[in-house]
């Protein structure tokens, strides 16, 4: 097993074109791909808008503020505890969270600043924008008139303070009544101030590593690697079309250890191809691969695994070469672009988001965020559920890898 | 050395074994020949391991072949036409990977490399890659890396197609030597001279069981195949062909201006063919004495030519 996985060693390193290819060609498309990233966070998107909330003052109030934001179409709001909802952002399994802070409804009634803050993930800054531009508008007619009709009976207050009590609560109730015949149900008096309103606040893990890097490097890595171990597990194809597969059968070797050999070069090389990627990052882009090298060389691993066991997989599902080429492409751009190698998964349709998981690429990227955006430690559950995914992905491939093999490759005598 | 008893198989509904048994003593050089399709692969895949029979059974070396398969694989060498080397790798490194498989001690290893690649001509070539080897130089070290593990029984199938002369004639010398040394040797070929050169015994295959075997010599006296005169003449018409017919005694026929005379005393008959057609006024373009050989025995046989 060990002698045929340096043998194919040997031969990766004696194909010089083949090494280039695996190694050099990643670089442009991730330098392509950094540069059209690098500021992202500026563009804009669409989907369906789930919020999570947390409501801290917990007065009618700030209940009946959530029902009516509720109540939108646009918005399905979801209540939970603050720590939870900020758990869940900081962790990517949110974009955002909606705090009502302790006192909103004191400060509603004093007309001063309201304590609405949203929290958000800044790897997603698109779904920020969507979610600002909803709820501000809002917000400013469930809550943003009544502010301002309490800031305008103040201000009277303090400039007339010796006018009597019976005058100043007719005057009162003109300003009240004044504001709501400009508060209808047509939601007109959202104005530019309403985006004071909502306190916009990111929750930014590690500064160091831009979101648009992370997921042109690890977008990119995985997608290349796809594309590698797809031309490695080919090998055995070629090894069968060569007749050396043959002569490896006459050998005192089970067939099983021949395509152990296989899987564990592929995953040999997986790895250094995803070091040479990543380091390169580093030296260029400065991503800084240091800051949590335990979670990184985990998720190399686990990505290695499942994609090695994707390129095993293939080779033996397919019965020539030429089928494998026609499958890499398909299958490999068809999970690239699901699954946020091509254009991040967050920006795209909610349909799209949901079949993602069923990519290698998905819970990779999802993994390489955790590590440089997120900054998750490698013992977080979440970030060690994505590595469990990647190394069940692997397992699953390489055991149906096993059963096709004997049907589909030893089949040669 | 090796013991095949009534091997059968099928491939779904392709009979292409219906039973074969054949024996070969230790240091034996044994040819299988057969028309492509008579199931000389198939043999030689059983034999080899790779392909298990649907019925019979196989003793190699002293091991039942399907409960040691293991011990079998080391004791045996394949060549197979096909060049099986990695093109990559430069010959050397061909040969220690190949022969790492059969867990020969580093040490050993590197020392028959280095004495196999004497034998075959090619040790100041060992560090260049196959592929720049030409078709002669890659079966040499095709060969080459079926003996690294010193195997007791080699299988080789047809071993010398399309290459050089002299590559031909360094593995005729390689195949000598081995032979010598006491090597049990199954060679399949086409090229009859080949097998006339090397075997002491052949076994002739054809529709999945052997139709016979054993020495040159037996094989050309089994179905009492007779040397023949193949006399041609110019003015061969109707009434002639009908003059000699009643003139001649025994096995004859005639075939377009050809007249073939079969005689198991070629001398003494040649002399009095002549006389014969002489007197009836034949003319005699040419004769030609046909001696029995392989492949008159192998058409005899199977009705067809060994190349077919």
């Amino acid at each position: 097993m060990f002698k045929i996985a340096l043998k194919d060693l040997k031969l990766f390193r004696a194909d010089k074109r083949a090494m280039l290819l695996t190694f050099l060609l990643p670089i442009p498309l991730i330098t392509l791909f950094s540069l059209a990233f690098g500021g992202m966070g500026s563009s804009s998107g669409s989907k369906a808008m789930i919020l999570i909330a947390a409501d801290e003052d917990k007065t009618p109030t700030s209940k009946r503020i959530l029902q009516q934001l509720d109540s939108l179409k646009e918005i399905d709001i979801k209540l939970t505890g603050l720590d939870t909802a900020k758990n869940w952002v900081r962790k990517g399994d949110e974009d955002a969270v909606l705090i009502l802070h302790k006192g909103l409804k004191d400060s509603l009634d004093a007309g001063k600043e309201m304590p609405i803050e949203l929290v958000y993930d800044k790897a997603k800054q698109v779904q920020m924008g969507l979610y600002m531009s909803v709820l501000s508008g809002n917000l400013m007619r469930i809550v943003g008139t009544k502010s301002m009709e309490k800031k305008a009976m103040n201000r009277f207050d303090s400039q007339n303070p010796g006018m009597d009590s019976a005058m100043k609560a007719g005057v009162h109730q003109m300003i009240a009544s004044n504001f709501d015949g400009g508060s209808g149900a047509d939601g007109k008096t959202a104005n530019s101030d309403g985006g004071a309103i909502l306190k916009a606040t990111a929750m930014e893990a590690q500064k160091e590593n831009a979101p648009g890097l992370v997921q042109a490097v690890a977008g990119t890595a995985v997608m290349m690697l796809l594309f590698s171990v797809a031309g490695l597990g080919a090998s055995l194809l070629q090894e069968k079309e060569e007749g050396t597969l043959k002569k490896l059968l006459f050998a005192p070797l089970s067939p099983q250890s021949i395509l152990f050999g296989k899987m564990i070069s592929a995953n040999l090389i997986s790895i250094v191809q995803m070091v040479v990627m990543f380091s390169f990052s580093w030296l260029v882009f400065g991503l800084n691969i240091k800051q949590n090298i335990p979670a990184l060389i985990l998720m190399i691993l686990a990505t290695a695994f499942a994609c090695s066991g994707f390129g095993v997989f293939l080779a033996s599902f397919a019965k020539s070469r030429a089928q494998v080429q026609g499958l890499t492409t398909l299958i490999v751009l068809t999970m690239s672009a699901i699954g946020g190698s091509m254009i991040p998964a967050f920006v795209m349709p909610l349909w799209m988001q949901k079949m993602a998981v069923v990519s290698v690429n998905y819970w990779s990227i999802q993994g390489f965020y955790d590590i440089f955006w997120r900054v998750l430690p490698v013992t977080d559950p979440v970030f060690l559920s994505r590595v469990g995914v990647l190394f069940l992905i692997g397992l699953v491939l390489n055991l149906l890898a096993i059963r096709m093999y004997k049907k589909n490759i030893l089949n040669i005598a | 050395m090796i013991k095949v008893e009534n091997i059968t198989k099928s491939y779904a509904d392709v009979v292409a074994l219906t039973g074969v048994s054949f024996e070969i003593k230790q240091g034996e050089f044994y040819g299988l020949l057969g028309p492509n399709g008579a199931g000389k692969t198939t043999t030689i895949s059983i034999l080899s391991t790779i392909l298990k029979p649907d019925s019979g059974s196989v003793i190699i070396d002293g091991f039942e072949l399907s409960k040691n398969p293991e011990q079998c694989k080391r004791s045996i060498g394949v060549v197979t036409q096909e060049i099986a080397l990695y093109n990559k790798l430069s010959a050397y490194e061909n040969l220690l990977f190949w022969g790492s498989l059969y867990n020969v001690p580093d040490a050993g290893l590197k020392k028959r490399i280095e004495e196999t690649l004497q034998l075959f001509g090619l040790a100041d070539r060992q560090k260049d890659k196959i592929e720049t080897y030409s078709g002669g130089m890659k079966r040499r070290i095709n060969i080459a890396s079926a003996l690294l593990h010193r195997p007791k029984v080699l299988f080789m199938d047809e071993p010398t197609v399309g290459i050089d002369p002299q590559s031909r004639n360094l593995i005729f010398e390689v195949l000598e030597k081995l032979h010598t040394d006491g090597m049990t040797i199954i060679y399949t070929t086409h090229y009859m001279e080949e097998a006339e050169r090397f075997c002491d015994r052949i076994g002739i295959i054809d529709k999945g069981t052997i139709i016979a075997q054993g020495t040159l010599a037996e094989l050309k006296s089994t179905g009492g195949i007779k040397e023949s005169i193949a006399v041609t003449f110019t003015n061969l018409n109707e009434d002639l062909q009908l003059k000699l017919k009643e003139a001649l005694l025994g096995d004859f026929h005639f075939s377009k201006q050809i007249l073939t005379y079969y005689s198991a005393q070629i001398r003494t008959d040649l002399s009095k063919l002549i006389l014969r057609c002489n007197e009836l006024g034949a003319e005699i373009s040419n004769i030609e004495i046909q001696k029995v050989n392989l492949e008159t025995v192998f058409l005899a046989l199977t009705g067809k030519q060994l190349r077919d």
